[in-house]
């Protein structure tokens, strides 16, 4: 999983994490300005920069991309089919390739590929930028950032204790299996019922141990004063420093200038 | 008349009047009709078996009966002059802290200090006097300076005392603590016990700690509570509680061993009930007091004599020499009888490159009982793992039965190896207790009347035929471990490995369960046991195997190992306290140590037959 805070000591670990939350927002908004894939092209090559800076770790990433190729493929076809050519402003983009069927129906249009392509860099984009998003960012800063917001406590609150029981839970889920192995249960079962036949020894436990432990858990925190007031103390105060305001408005300036490129000079479209 | 009793429920720290509580959808009640008063700054012990409501009686100290578990309660609880039933349970953790008995579900934080603060946040305290009252606690549960460690990497032991941490830091008057021991090993235990001792110290805190495990604690508490089914039966000092035998055994609280020896001696009126000792020194003073006058003192020096001859060297066995030596005598000796567990050059190393096991060389032979004893993290239950082919050896082989663990999968070996777990909810998952036995022969391809019958056979051999079609969960902890040995008893198997067969169970409970282990001992069937007890390696095990850093320390019959004292205690195994007390009289007995109290009446019998008295 990509959820762990990568330690580093790069601008992007010491910025605010409000700051880091408006640079996503408004990478966001710019990537569904434009429909052009070159413009996306140009987006996935900068997350991809930023990427390279924080050095991440380019094996997860590859694992992660590799099941999704064959949804990629998938994508550009439904698009390129599906798309009609009316719904493009280009005339190159209108442009019929060929006919799937007889009867001039199903033609695969350029734009079509074209927007297909599209959905999947802005996918890339996407994803690269929300791992520098959550490899530069510490959970604590997470719930600074809920707590400012002014959401509840109780959302910071469950990330925190999901992630500290992440490890728990895994230990248990291994010590239930080891029981059941040595009872003789067979995890190689055939078909899709035999599969899942043989994984209920494994899941009603893990089932029963974890509302157990949710119990407790409920008692242990009520004991420790848990919903006495609708807050608590912040452990840490964040502040922005002087580099969060130039990179704020780094980040507004681009932004007003997609706006300007989009609109004003209609560029990017298909 | 009312005015005068409130006052007197001001003064105390909890006050306690005619408690009674019934579980929602229970029949019998759990708590009835209980007064109690405890004044400020005791230590008071609250015993009793399981089922006894000591858990019940703790949650409702601190509100969570009624506010969070429903039910019928009537009666009253005041707690440092507040009364329990109209204040918010967070309220009162500032004046009673709780701590339960698995540390893992009582850590909320990734590290220890989010953990600890989690307490004063939620009271809005401000942000510097939480980091020094965290400082200041971790110091006082010898956690100083693990500040950023995270909570997961902690050991049992340490996480238990982060547990106490996170209620301490709310600066509570009352400690109370529900087994906080019961799922640690023997040093996580002393390590919790040296941590009350210093709070006790410091600070005036009232502790009130429910516990199974008495040896450490006889001189420690002021007082003892026993509950007996729902009802406060007796209290008073420690010692004198422990000294009443009788009492002990109704209630279902473990004596100490070396009380058996002075009831003994009370039985046939040599000494007074006073004079019963309750620790090794006066025991081993009345010991040399009594032997000149009733010890069968001349016979039994003769005896001695003889039996110096066979005693083995303490430290044998530690040179290589000898080990091999010893191993081929072995092997030529079990050439005869059949071999059941085969171990040769095993090595294993986790995939964090870790060593865990390094060149074990083992046989086991059919039908012995055999017990693996050493600290946490020593290689016991990996060893154990590899019996049945959960783990695959990273070089040497592990032979069972014939079969090489290498060649076959868990389930094959299963039918020939039964392995219990330590936790019987890993595996239950059936809806009544007979489905849960039935799965293990489904899996070995059992059909129809075979199963049916296999299962009726170990149900009434496990005396659980009442249960059959209960639903597992709602039995209590000691039926449910007997259901998951049940489950491996099925198969049938001919080596049956137990992992901590009586963790968390009360004295009644042990003994059933090392009856049952006795009983398939004696039928054939070879044990192997991975326990902390040592009274019941002493008791039970024919063999005793010491494991230390995944090496074979010692190896060989209970008073054999247990007689090599200082080697024990390098890897933190304290002998039972039956040997240490015969270490002390070694002058008298002899090296070799005595393990069963009948062996110390033993010295005394021949001399009474005789009829001097």
């Amino acid at each position: 999983m990509l959820i762990e805070y990568l330690p580093g000591e790069t601008l992007l670990h010491h910025l605010d994490v409000r700051t880091k939350m408006l640079g996503f927002l408004g990478f966001i908004i710019i990537s569904f300005l434009f429909q052009d894939p070159k413009y996306q092209l140009l987006l996935v090559s900068l997350t991809g920069l930023l990427a390279f800076w924080i050095k991440i770790p380019l094996q997860k990433i590859w694992g992660m991309m590799i099941p999704l190729i064959p949804i990629f493929i998938s994508i550009i076809l439904i698009t390129g089919f599906t798309f009609a050519p009316e719904r493009f402003e280009h005339v190159s983009s209108q442009t019929i390739l060929f006919y799937a069927l007889p009867g001039e129906r199903l033609g695969a249009t350029v734009g079509g590929f074209m927007m297909g392509s599209t959905f999947i860099f802005r996918l890339f984009s996407m994803m690269i930028a929300s791992s520098v998003l959550i490899l530069t960012t510490s959970i604590d800063d997470f719930t600074q950032f809920f707590q400012k917001m002014k959401m509840p406590v109780e959302v910071s609150m469950m990330l925190t204790t999901a992630i500290r029981f992440i490890p728990t839970l895994d230990k248990k889920r291994r010590q239930i299996l080891e029981a059941q192995r040595a009872r003789g249960t067979k995890f190689n079962e055939k078909g899709i019922i035999g599969s899942i036949r043989s994984y209920i020894p494994i899941m009603v436990p893990l089932f029963i141990n974890s509302i157990m432990m949710a119990n407790s858990l409920s008692m242990a925190m009520l004991n420790r004063g848990y919903g006495l007031t609708r807050t608590w103390t912040s452990m840490r105060e964040i502040a922005f420093a002087p580099r969060d305001y130039w990179v704020m408005s780094f980040i507004v300036l681009l932004i007003t200038l997609s706006f300007f490129v989009r609109f004003r000079l209609q560029l990017g479209v298909l | 008349m009312e005015t005068l009793e409130n006052e007197k429920c001001q003064a105390s720290a909890i006050c306690i009047k005619n408690l009674s509580y019934r579980y929602p959808n229970a029949v019998e009640p759990s708590l009835k009709n209980i007064s109690l008063d405890v004044e400020k700054g005791k230590f008071i012990l609250i015993m009793g078996s399981t089922g006894a409501g000591k858990t019940t009686l703790s949650l409702c100290l601190n509100g969570l009966i009624p506010q969070l578990l429903e039910g019928k309660l009537t009666g009253r609880v005041s707690v440092a002059g507040k009364d329990v039933g109209k204040t918010a349970v967070q309220s009162l953790s500032k004046v009673l802290g709780l701590v339960l008995q698995d540390p893992e579900t009582q850590i909320i934080g990734r590290t220890v200090e989010e953990d600890t603060s989690f307490g004063p946040r939620n009271f809005l305290v401000p942000l510097e006097e939480i980091k020094q009252r965290v400082n200041q606690i971790l110091e006082k549960v010898r956690l100083q300076g693990y500040n950023d460690r995270l909570s997961e990497e902690l050991s049992g032991g340490e996480k238990q005392r982060l547990a106490i941490a996170g209620v301490l830091v709310m600066e509570p008057e009352i400690l109370v603590l529900d087994e906080p021991t019961s799922e640690l090993d023997p040093a996580g235990r002393s390590e919790i016990y040296t941590t009350l001792a210093d709070l006790r110290r410091k600070k005036d805190l009232t502790i009130i700690l429910v516990e199974h495990s008495s040896e450490e604690l006889i001189y420690k508490a002021d007082e003892v509570v026993v509950l007996n089914q729902g009802e406060l039966v007796w209290r008073g000092v420690p010692s004198e509680l422990f000294r009443n035998l009788p009492l002990l055994r109704q209630w279902g609280i473990k004596p100490l061993p070396v009380t058996q020896i002075g009831w003994d001696f009370y039985e046939k009126g040599w000494i007074t009930l006073a004079e019963i000792p309750l620790d090794i020194p006066s025991a081993e003073g009345l010991i040399r007091e009594l032997l000149p006058k009733y010890g069968h003192w001349q016979g039994h020096l003769q005896g001695l004599a003889q039996r110096q001859v066979q005693v083995p060297v303490p430290g044998q066995g530690f040179g290589s020499e000898q080990r091999k030596d010893g191993l081929l005598q072995q092997e030529l000796h079990l050439s005869k009888k059949e071999i059941a567990v085969q171990v040769r050059d095993l090595n294993y190393q986790y995939n964090s490159d870790q060593t865990a096991l390094r060149g074990i060389n083992l046989m086991v032979e059919a039908g012995d009982f055999v017990a693996l004893i050493g600290q946490n993290g020593a290689g016991k239950t990996t060893l154990a793992k590899h019996f049945n082919g959960l783990l695959k050896p990273t070089s040497g082989e592990v032979i069972i039965g014939g079969m090489n663990t290498l060649k076959y999968d868990t389930s094959d070996l299963s039918k020939t190896v039964g392995y219990v777990f330590q936790n019987p909810d890993h595996q239950i998952f059936s809806a009544t207790v007979e489905k849960e036995l039935e799965f293990g022969l489904k899996n070995a391809g059992f059909k129809g009347k075979e199963i049916k019958e296999r299962v009726e056979q170990v149900l009434q051999y496990t005396g659980l035929e009442r249960y059959r079609s209960v639903h597992p969960f709602s039995l209590g902890k000691g039926e449910r471990q007997m259901i998951a040995v049940a489950s491996i008893l099925v198969l049938n198997p001919k080596v049956l490995i137990i992992d901590e067969p009586t963790t968390g169970s009360d004295w009644t409970g042990v003994q059933t369960m090392m009856a049952l282990i006795r009983k398939l001992h004696t039928a054939g069937t070879t044990i192997i046991m991975i326990s902390h007890d040592m009274d019941l390696v002493a008791q039970y095990a024919k063999r005793v195997i010491v494991l230390k850093d995944g090496g074979v320390l010692l190896d060989g019959t209970p008073k054999s190992v247990f007689s090599n004292e200082q080697i024990l205690l390098d890897s933190a195994i304290v002998p039972p306290q039956l040997c240490r007390l015969s270490f002390q009289l070694e002058d008298i007995f002899g090296p070799e140590p005595l393990i069963e109290s009948s062996e110390f009446a033993a010295m005394f019998e021949s001399r009474e037959q005789s009829g001097c008295l």
